[in-house]
């Protein structure tokens, strides 16, 4: 069942709002230290009563995301010297000595007012420092949606701070077991809220990824006994079943222009990599393997592929230009390499490499060159996806006892844990930007 | 990350009254607390050629066993062994193969159906094709003893259905294995 949501987002008229102002950088604050921030809870500026919580709901989601994203120290709520509801949400109507003293660089204020199912968002952020508003925007939507908003404003700040907006309002599918025996595909945004479970066919449901647009999602099922993949489309509900007549589907990736879909075919125990339409039929056959080549991600600009394959004895990490054909190798360190994903970016690959006995997650130059180990090889981390902006990777990893999805920066640093559904979570892939 | 450090709250201020750009935006999402999206419309699937026996001796599928909620039996026919990221067939497997083609001969009617499995470690879908690439060689040896090829099919669990759940290397060699469904013969045609 889909339901049709509207999220009105608004510039704020009627208020000054910064336009222009691109600046590119690092988030640093004093001494080179987390950004300190604070979130004050919201004033509700309607005549109905906050029964929804919205005030602390909205501000603390916002500080969630501030604190995953790894760039910022958000300050304590029992520390702040101000009373949300009695002090003012606009320039000149509150005191930044109040905000200073506490160690406050910046600032988050604002207010909501609610009618019926819907509510009205004003969201500013201030530079304690310099005692100026840095942007402001008004948001409308159903309540329901607050998080959404919440969202919405941070990926705004870390656009003010570093000139690409952040990518909290994107979601993450992933395979969970959710303590059952059964593979199922599930979708959450990363603080967990709005999670749904896709499929729920009671067999083993693997590999998930989005289309570009973020309207349908492939995977590949046993649901009905020889696995090949699905498309669904998450709008209209539908359904297709890819149905190639030259074998069976182990996996697949969308292109990033949405219209093919490089794909992996087993055939009379060879895998092999295909192109296909986006009805599963085959367009061509990509590489001609006696082994196994599996798992293709795309390049950003949709000339390449990077993928596996055992041509060498193990599996190692290629790179297929699809104009001529060619491949060429991209890892030679370490025995076993897989999984590979491509930035969004263009400029880096994140895959799966063995290590001793365990298995930890890689980025490697696209061009090639070395290697560099992002998670610790005391327990498990595989399956690295990349963030829209391509400054985050989600991964699943064992170190909490069974697999859970983490989140880190693209260099290795600030590796959080984002679910503990009491199964194994595995498999993400990180949705583009959402609106 | 780089030390450079930006002072990024630059008293740049380009007021404009944000009209331009800021037409409302309308999207539809999925449903958030909807469960089931992709298969609410279907009933069950699976179990097609579940264990029902219409003569002697069958095995049920390893698929199969999981939905039922049942470890996969035994059959007949014995598992064969693998090494880790590897698909040759070692001696004790070819031996195992060799008793395998000795039963499949005494029961011509007898269909089976391959089953490639591997331990958890690697990669799903990189499991999938050693899966795969497991069981052909199982049926590719079996056919050079004399078994015909349209009385063996293949099918790949990769890592997703373990018969053995510790994390341990007698457990993982357990579970890099060849599996010999004996599936209900076709009706005489």
């Amino acid at each position: 069942m889909i339901l049709k949501v509207v999220l009105m987002v608004l510039c704020l008229v009627g208020y000054p709002a910064f336009a222009g102002a691109q600046f590119k950088g690092e988030i640093v604050g004093q001494g080179g230290q987390k950004f300190p921030i604070a979130v004050s809870p919201l004033k509700n500026l309607g005549t109905v009563s906050d029964a929804a919580k919205l005030s602390e709901g909205i501000a603390d989601t916002m500080a969630q995301d501030l604190d995953l994203s790894g760039w910022f120290k958000v300050l304590d709520r029992s520390a702040y010297i101000e009373h949300p509801q009695t002090t003012g949400i606009t320039l000149g109507s509150f005191d930044f000595k109040n905000w200073s003293t506490i160690g406050a660089e910046g600032l988050v204020k604002g207010g909501f007012s609610v009618q019926g199912d819907e509510v009205t968002v004003e969201l500013r952020l201030f530079d304690v420092y310099q005692n100026k508003e840095r942007v402001g925007k008004r948001y409308a939507g159903k309540i329901k949606d607050y998080r959404r908003i919440a969202h919405k404003f941070v990926d705004e700040i870390i656009n003010q701070f570093t000139g690409v907006p952040g990518i909290f309002n994107s979601r993450i599918a992933y395979v969970s077991t959710s303590g059952g025996r059964f593979k199922e595909i599930h979708v959450s945004h990363l603080d967990g809220s709005e999670k749904f479970q896709l499929t729920n066919n009671r067999t083993i449901n693997l590999s998930p990824s989005w289309s570009p647009d973020g309207r349908a999602i492939l995977y590949s099922s046993f649901k009905e006994r020889a696995q090949t993949l699905f498309l669904f489309d998450l709008y209209s509900g539908k359904e297709i079943k890819f149905s190639p007549r030259a074998g069976r589907l182990l996996g697949g990736k969308i292109a990033p222009d949405g219209k093919t879909v490089a794909a992996t075919l087993e055939s009379g125990g060879n895998s092999n990599l295909y192109l296909l339409d986006l009805n599963g039929n085959v367009l061509r056959k990509l590489t001609e393997e006696t082994g196994i080549a599996v798992s293709p991600s795309w390049s950003p600009d949709g000339q390449q592929l990077v993928y596996v394959s055992d041509r060498s004895g193990s599996p190692q990490i290629y790179v297929l230009n699809l104009a001529s054909g060619k491949s060429r190798r991209l890892t030679y360190s370490g025995g076993y390499n897989t999984s590979p994903e491509w930035s969004p970016k263009g400029d880096m690959i994140v895959y799966t490499g063995r290590v001793g006995s365990r298995f930890t997650i890689f980025s490697i130059n696209a061009e090639g060159g070395e290697a560099r180990k992002l998670t610790s090889e005391s327990s498990d981390s595989e399956d690295a996806t990349w963030s829209p902006d391509g400054r985050f990777i989600a991964f699943s990893s064992n170190r909490g006892g069974r697999y859970q999805l983490y989140i880190m920066q693209a260099g290795g640093e600030n590796q959080r844990r984002l679910t503990g559904s009491g199964g194994d979570d595995t498999k993400p892939s990180w949705s583009p930007r959402l609106d | 990350m780089a030390q450079l450090k930006v002072r990024v709250w630059g008293s740049v201020a380009l007021f404009i009254f944000a009209v331009a750009g800021c037409a409302p935006s309308t999207a539809s999402k999925p449903d958030t607390g909807s469960a089931a999206g992709a298969d609410a419309s279907k009933s069950q699937a699976g179990g097609v050629q579940s264990g029902a026996t219409r003569e002697g001796a069958t095995t049920p599928g390893s698929l199969d066993a999981l939905q039922k909620g049942q470890s996969a039996a035994a059959g007949p026919l014995k598992d064969v062994f693998f090494d880790f990221d590897r698909y040759d067939l070692q001696a004790a497997a070819r031996a195992t193969l060799k008793e395998n083609a000795d039963w499949l001969k005494k029961n011509p009617s007898a269909r089976v159906e391959i089953e490639g499995h591997c331990d958890e470690r690697g990669t799903n879908e990189y499991n999938l094709a050693l899966g795969a690439k497991r069981a052909q060689a199982a049926k590719d040896y079996l056919a050079t003893l004399g078994i015909a090829g349209n009385r063996l099919s293949t099918i790949s669990y990769g890592e997703e259905i373990p018969v053995c759940k510790q994390q341990s290397e007698d457990c993982w060699r357990q579970n890099r294995r060849a599996r010999f469904v004996v599936i209900p013969s076709r009706p005489a045609s």
